[in-house]
């Protein structure tokens, strides 16, 4: 998988778990012997640092194409052509017209995509709200439907349930977060 | 164009700059909570706990390991867990299919909570209403008497 999370995510991380993290029940080795409980603890906070840093130098790679396009687009006779086409959609979501750019972002990139997109712009807390919660729903398309079909999951059944759930949960959020936020 | 090159230049190399730094202020604990998570296994223990849960949305016990994994951590990992359970003692289709419908609508909990709320998202929308509405449609799908989804094709 090209993904974040496939290269940088939990699988990456669970490699030579036991070997580094011995666990007591287990027969164990001269060197096993030499780690205590809180020696775990602090190992364990030691390497989630370690792969923090890891990780943000890899999506390097990616926030920052995303956010360079994103700021072209904004200023390119490209956004107003968007921004007619799309404010009668994003009404329905009680969004600026704005708001394109970032769901379009997480569609074909992932949350971080989505992220660096959004801080291009300048919307409320209810916009963020909504914008995340679409996005939550219906991003990184290519790579999750590949993961939707490997278990089982046909992909364009797939992609239009989430793309569905996305809009119902789009106009639900957008409209409570236009009452209580 | 309707700003001057400066600007876009500008605007281009102070926001990134700013991006990135506000994600590595989130990157690093994210990850510390994960790997927490991984290396006391915490995962295991609260799938053995929260069968009553996997009785309402309608998935067996073998199913909810998988379920919580894609859950909390992603959705390569739960998948990946779903494939390996296969392996040895195979998931029914039902189950395959409902545990598939929560965790593609609600994945990488820890996540997107940290991240989202970072730059400004309302917390209690991202978590509790992203985990019930996930549910909600899991429970509806779990009630569909048609095709796979049928109670009889539970092992």
């Amino acid at each position: 998988m090209g993904s974040v999370r496939g290269r940088f995510g939990v699988g990456y991380l669970a490699k030579g778990l036991k070997e580094r993290y011995p666990t007591p029940n287990r027969p164990r080795t001269d060197k096993e012997q030499e780690r205590k409980t809180m020696d775990k603890f602090f190992l364990a906070i030691k390497d989630g640092t370690i792969k923090g840093l890891q990780t943000g130098l890899f999506l390097l790679k990616i926030m920052i194409p995303v956010y360079l396009v994103v700021v072209l687009i904004k200023y390119s006779p490209v956004m107003p052509w968007l921004e007619r086409i799309f404010t009668p959609a994003m009404k329905v979501f009680n969004l600026p017209a704005d708001g394109v750019v970032p769901i379009i972002a997480g569609v074909f990139t992932d949350e971080y995509g989505v992220i660096a997109a959004m801080s291009g712009f300048d919307f409320t807390t209810a916009g963020i709200t909504t914008i995340a919660m679409i996005s939550l729903t219906f991003h990184s398309i290519p790579v999750e439907s590949a993961i939707a079909q490997k278990i089982g999951f046909p992909a364009l059944p797939f992609g239009i349930f989430r793309l569905f759930s996305a809009i119902l949960i789009g106009i639900l959020v957008g409209w409570l977060g236009g009452v209580f936020l | 164009m309707s700003a001057s090159f400066e600007t876009i230049v500008m605007e281009m190399i102070t926001g990134s700059l700013t991006t990135i730094f506000n994600l590595l202020k989130v990157l690093v604990p994210l990850m510390i909570i994960i790997q927490l998570l991984m290396v006391y296994h915490i995962i295991e223990k609260m799938a053995a706990r929260l069968e009553g849960l996997g009785r309402i949305l309608g998935i067996s016990k073998n199913a909810m390991f998988p379920l919580l994994v894609g859950v909390v951590m992603g959705v390569s990992y739960g998948a990946g867990t779903i494939l390996e359970i296969n392996k040895a003692n195979p998931l029914s289709r039902r189950d395959i299919i409902l545990v598939g419908v929560f965790i593609f609508l609600c994945h990488s909990f820890v996540e997107a909570v940290i991240l989202f709320s970072s730059i400004g998202a309302n917390i209690f929308v991202i978590s509790g209403g992203r985990f019930f509405i996930a549910m909600f449609i899991t429970i509806l799908a779990s009630h569909i008497p048609y095709g796979p989804l049928r109670e009889t094709e539970r092992h």
